[in-house]
């Protein structure tokens, strides 16, 4: 910690805020020489206290984010909870009625199993890719602004990964709701606590992978098509619509450690076990048995997540530090 | 952190890359720079400077000179390529006005965001809030969306954010040249009082003028080099000078433009060769006087073509903070300039002026006296000394009296303008 307390602090505004775009000694001199890896350390451990240098700068854009999504439109904050809604309506229509994949023999109680299970894996999964491909373009999109003021373009794809997880907690807060007050699902008890980390952890997974394709989209546009595919095959890949227990029990074995080396996996289903809490399906010919979803292994699947978190947090802001300085020349 | 200067710079230099085709980037890419895909462009080639405190610099130079992207640079958007400088302060910068205002929000909310992003705090921003709509003078319309707000309006509220910054060094890109008389003399008043306030400016601008006017010293850029820097007052004399040396070439700026009767390009326009003041029947030349004082003004003028170009001048005396105290023009006076070239003197007798400092634009004009072919500006200003007790810009001729008469019946209706403009 005691690099981070050093990090130039923005808030200082000695000679301005362009510590971001270039590199400053410790007289003040600022060169054109690349970061170094000791400064890319100090850039990405210092972070939260640039959000909190910065934090009003980076309330009024996501409020301004938000503002300008839903301002003029009738249904307005209603939007972020139909458009999963929709999403969860169509598929469910598809995979659960016309393919018949529905996972037979719930207990109790749980008929709306399949239906839960698919609807937060939407929610959750409509928030990551969203952040992706409208992150992508963040620094292209703002290029006017990156050429134009001298501030931490960092904020940019921030504002849309709280952007995506402000609308996330809107639609799950919705669901929790309807819990509740409905017999849609038994309502979620003291896992809810487990909520803010999973906020976290989801947050800097998708803002490191957002650093990284905005720096990528920079220097190659082709990156927004290639994004917008990538989440389509993602999303297949993962247990959104499906779970991996109703596959065929002989190939579960060898699939489930490739399912596991999805982190998007993991992170689904520790909402799911937060929000569902245990789901057991009774083992038959064609299910391979066991937890669907399990508030048990939550910690678990937060923890593998978290490392995949760290791990795209660290790469994409070490990538994004040193091209920061050549995004006014190239937007 | 403290320093004798405010802004220093060793050696500035920035390459832009250019990339033929993405693919060449890629493969820079992939093989970690070993291939070189890009052609260098030098934008700017090395520059020195030391900025004290207070003080004023003006950058000049023709389009594409590098102006400004040095600016982007000490402003803190890109990164140097060669090079290093060194602030001290905050520095805040004015490249664009309105860059980062939103549309469709209202301009107090637009406020808000710029402010956040020129590095205010929101609180920051709210106790200033008041004195940044009453300089924008937006009244109920900063309630408004932006989008419909005049240009006018949306340059004075971006011009009153930025300046609400309040910073040690201020940048400033040539943004209020569009705005107009009223908007440019709020800028310039403005910025007359961050000079006051110990704050250091930089300030880009075509017109020669502005620079003399708003800057102690200057930096002549041609080409991303830096052809002169210094006193403002020589600079923009070699600036001019030079431009008047390559008419007809291709970098031909404002200052002259191009004839629209030039048929093979590489002609001469109508240009002032040079002018000068003199004390009135002497050679001796002379830019302080006591007012009173008696002077002419020789202005040598070339016209290679005096019937398809007939020309005339014009003379200004002009207050640093753009006030026009007097004049004279050729076309006023019925004056005709014959000939290819000429010395043409305008004596001013027995000077009027009260003290203070006063440039003295001699315009060329074209037959008509509208368009204008040249500003070409004194190699020093006029420095005007008083040794009487006037106040104001020109001495009244007046005498008091004292006489024995009754105040009239309609007293009350006369208008009272009793406030006096104090002088330079």
């Amino acid at each position: 910690m005691s690099t981070a307390a050093r990090t130039p602090r923005l808030e200082d505004q000695e000679g301005g805020p362009l510590a971001t775009v270039a590199q400053r000694d410790a007289e003040g001199w600022v060169t054109a020489r690349a970061p170094r890896a000791r400064e890319i350390a100090q850039r990405i451990v210092g972070f939260p206290f640039l959000l909190r240098a910065h934090w009003d700068l980076i309330a009024t854009s996501v409020k301004r984010e938000l503002e300008v999504r839903f301002q003029g439109t009738v249904l307005g904050w209603l939007w972020p909870l139909f458009h999963p809604m929709f999403m969860f309506a169509v598929y469910y229509l598809i995979f659960s009625q016309l393919l018949d994949m529905k996972i037979p023999d719930l207990p109790e109680g749980q008929e709306s199993a399949m239906a839960v299970f698919m609807f937060v894996g939407i929610v959750v999964w409509a928030a990551i890719a969203e952040t992706l491909n409208r992150g992508t373009n963040a620094i292209v999109e703002n290029g006017n602004l990156i050429k134009k003021l001298a501030f931490p373009s960092e904020i940019l794809p921030l504002n849309i990964t709280v952007v995506g997880l402000v609308t996330m907690l809107f639609a799950l807060a919705v669901f929790i709701l309807a819990c509740w007050i409905t017999p849609v699902w038994r309502a979620p008890g003291v896992g809810l606590l487990w909520i803010p980390v999973l906020v976290l952890v989801q947050g800097v997974f998708t803002y490191g992978l957002a650093l990284m394709l905005s720096t990528l989209q920079v220097f190659l546009r082709d990156t927004l098509q290639v994004v917008a595919i990538g989440t389509t095959v993602w999303m297949f890949l993962t247990p959104i619509f499906w779970a991996p227990q109703v596959i065929n029990s002989d190939s579960l074995d060898s699939m489930m450690p490739l399912i596991q080396t999805n982190p998007v996996y993991h992170l689904v289903q520790a909402w799911r076990g937060t929000l569902m809490g245990d789901l057991y399906v009774v083992p038959n010919e064609y299910i391979a048995g066991g937890f669907l979803v399990s508030s048990a292994d939550v910690a678990w699947h937060i923890g593998v997540f978290a490392l995949w978190a760290i791990a795209a947090y660290v790469i994409g802001f070490a990538f994004f530090v040193l091209s920061q300085r050549r995004f006014a020349d190239e937007v | 952190m403290q320093h004798e200067y405010a802004l220093e710079a060793e050696g500035l230099g920035k390459a832009y890359r250019m990339y033929g085709s993405p693919m060449k980037r890629i493969l820079e890419g992939v093989t970690w720079g070993r291939y070189k895909g890009h052609g260098e462009f030098w934008a700017l080639k090395g520059v020195d400077f030391k900025l004290r405190p207070g003080a004023s610099f003006g950058l000049c130079g023709a389009n594409g000179a590098g102006k400004s992207t040095l600016l982007k640079i000490l402003s803190g958007t890109t990164a140097p390529t060669v090079g290093r400088y060194r602030a001290n302060g905050r520095v805040a910068s004015l490249l664009e006005l309105g860059a980062g205002f939103h549309m469709d929000f209202t301009g107090r909310a637009n406020i808000v965001m710029n402010g956040t992003m020129m590095g205010l705090t929101r609180r920051e921003v709210e106790a200033k809030m008041d004195s940044i709509i009453e300089f924008a003078e937006l009244g109920d319309y900063i309630d408004e969306p932006v989008r419909t707000y005049s240009s006018g309006m949306g340059l004075r509220l971006g011009f009153a954010v930025a300046v609400a910054v309040d910073p040690e060094v201020m940048i400033i890109d040539e943004v209020f040249a569009v705005g107009d008389m009223y908007f440019q003399k709020k800028c310039v008043d403005k910025i007359y009082e961050f000079k006051k306030h110990n704050k250091t400016i930089l300030f880009c601008s075509h017109s020669l003028y502005d620079v003399r006017q708003l800057c102690d010293e200057a930096i002549w850029l041609n080409q991303g080099e830096c052809m002169a820097i210094g006193e403002s007052v020589m600079v923009t004399n070699e600036y001019s000078a030079f431009q008047r040396h390559h008419i007809g070439e291709e970098d031909v700026t404002n200052d002259i433009p191009m004839s629209p009767l030039a048929e093979g390009g590489a002609r001469e326009l109508p240009h002032v060769v040079d002018a000068r003041i003199y004390r009135m029947g002497t050679d001796e030349e002379c830019y302080q006087i006591t007012t009173g004082d008696s002077i002419e003004i020789r202005i040598w003028w070339k016209n290679p073509t005096p019937a398809e170009t007939p020309i005339h001048v014009g003379i200004g005396f002009m207050r640093q903070d753009m006030t026009t105290c007097g004049g004279a023009g050729t076309n006023l006076s019925g004056h005709d300039l014959v000939g290819e070239q000429g010395c043409l003197v305008l004596r001013v007798p027995n000077v009027q002026l009260l003290s203070g400092q006063f440039l003295i634009p001699v315009i060329l004009l074209d037959g008509g006296g509208v368009h204008k072919y040249q500003e070409y500006l004194m190699p020093e200003n006029l420095v005007v000394r008083t040794n009487t007790r006037d106040v104001g810009l020109f001495r009244i001729e007046s005498s008091w009296d004292d006489v024995d008469l009754a105040p009239p019946e309609s007293r009350e209706e006369v208008p009272q303008e009793a406030e006096a403009e104090s002088g330079a």
